[in-house]
């Protein structure tokens, strides 16, 4: 199952995104504001795959050195890839 | 001359708060009013440097900052929204002028009018 | 294997990021042969509004009028 998260992490909306992919151990997709979830320290507790998406990441000036080291950049063919392999896609939040 | 403040709470990108902020502030210093931005929540992320627009269709709004900056509008960006934000001083477009909430709440005190993005 | 992916758009144009993000999707989509349908509703049947001039963002009109010269299947 894929979580997509567009929201920032200073709203409810980004916040529930993030717990419903942790509650049901999903992936992660983070795309918009949903971004700045992928700076350190701000999924705390989360332990699925998260993916950031590369061109929303870059338009905000975020550089790879502020991201978790174990979150993977992706662009959208690989996003669409990863929505269609998927059986379910929530979102986006 | 009478001072306009502006407040942006909103990160650039995902809504047009931060767009219609800058549009206003230059439009503003267009007209020789004094305009003061202030970044704040995270708002703040506006004024985060290295933004690339590269094939996304979007408008650097980091750029149109930096433009507003040069046509003499002052930016001001709240210094615990930068740390609450994740990011560093040092990541802040340089003209920025980082602020504390005292020095942000007498400058909305000293000007005619605010507006709120 | 190709699949069916149905976006559901109901923001106006020009206000969030939506249209972009919307756009960009149904586009990847399209070129690896899925199947896209858009549902607009809300605000969303804005974007398909006729004579939209927005420039420096992405213009609604103009995007999706490509797609759906290129498959996209739009309900309002």
């Amino acid at each position: 199952m894929l979580v997509i998260v567009k929201s920032a992490p200073d709203t409810a909306e980004g916040e529930r995104g993030v717990k419903f992919a942790r509650d049901m151990a999903a992936d992660l997709i983070l795309l918009q504001n949903g971004v700045y979830f992928a700076q350190k320290e701000r999924l705390g507790g989360y332990c699925g795959t998260a993916y950031v998406l590369d061109e929303d990441k870059r338009l905000r000036g975020l550089k790879d050195t502020e991201l978790e080291d174990d979150i993977r950049a992706i662009d959208y063919e690989k996003l669409t890839e990863l929505m269609a392999e998927s059986d379910k896609v929530v979102g986006m939040f | 001359m009478s001072t306009l403040a502006m407040i942006l709470r909103r990160s650039p990108y995902g809504d047009i708060n931060a767009a219609e902020a800058v549009r206003h502030a230059m439009g503003g210093a267009a007209d020789e009013l004094k305009i003061d931005l202030i970044l704040v929540d995270s708002g703040v992320l506006l004024a985060k440097k290295g933004q690339d627009d590269a094939g996304t269709g979007f408008t650097n709004l980091g750029s149109v900052l930096q433009d507003c900056i040069d046509m003499g509008v002052n930016v001001y960006a709240d210094k615990l929204s930068i740390r609450t934000q994740h990011i560093d001083s040092e990541d802040i477009l340089e003209g920025v002028k980082v602020a504390g909430s005292s020095e942000i709440a007498e400058i909305v005190k000293e000007a005619k009018t605010t507006m709120i993005f | 294997m190709t699949k069916t992916l149905t976006l559901f758009l109901s923001t106006s144009p020009y206000s969030y990021e939506n249209t972009s993000t919307a756009v960009r999707i149904a586009e990847s989509a399209l070129g690896k042969g899925h199947t896209v349908n858009l549902i607009a509703s809300g605000d969303g049947i804005y974007c398909f509004l006729k004579g939209q001039k927005a420039k420096g963002i992405t213009n609604a009109e103009e995007k999706f009028s490509e797609l759906i010269g290129k498959g996209l299947r739009v309900y309002l």
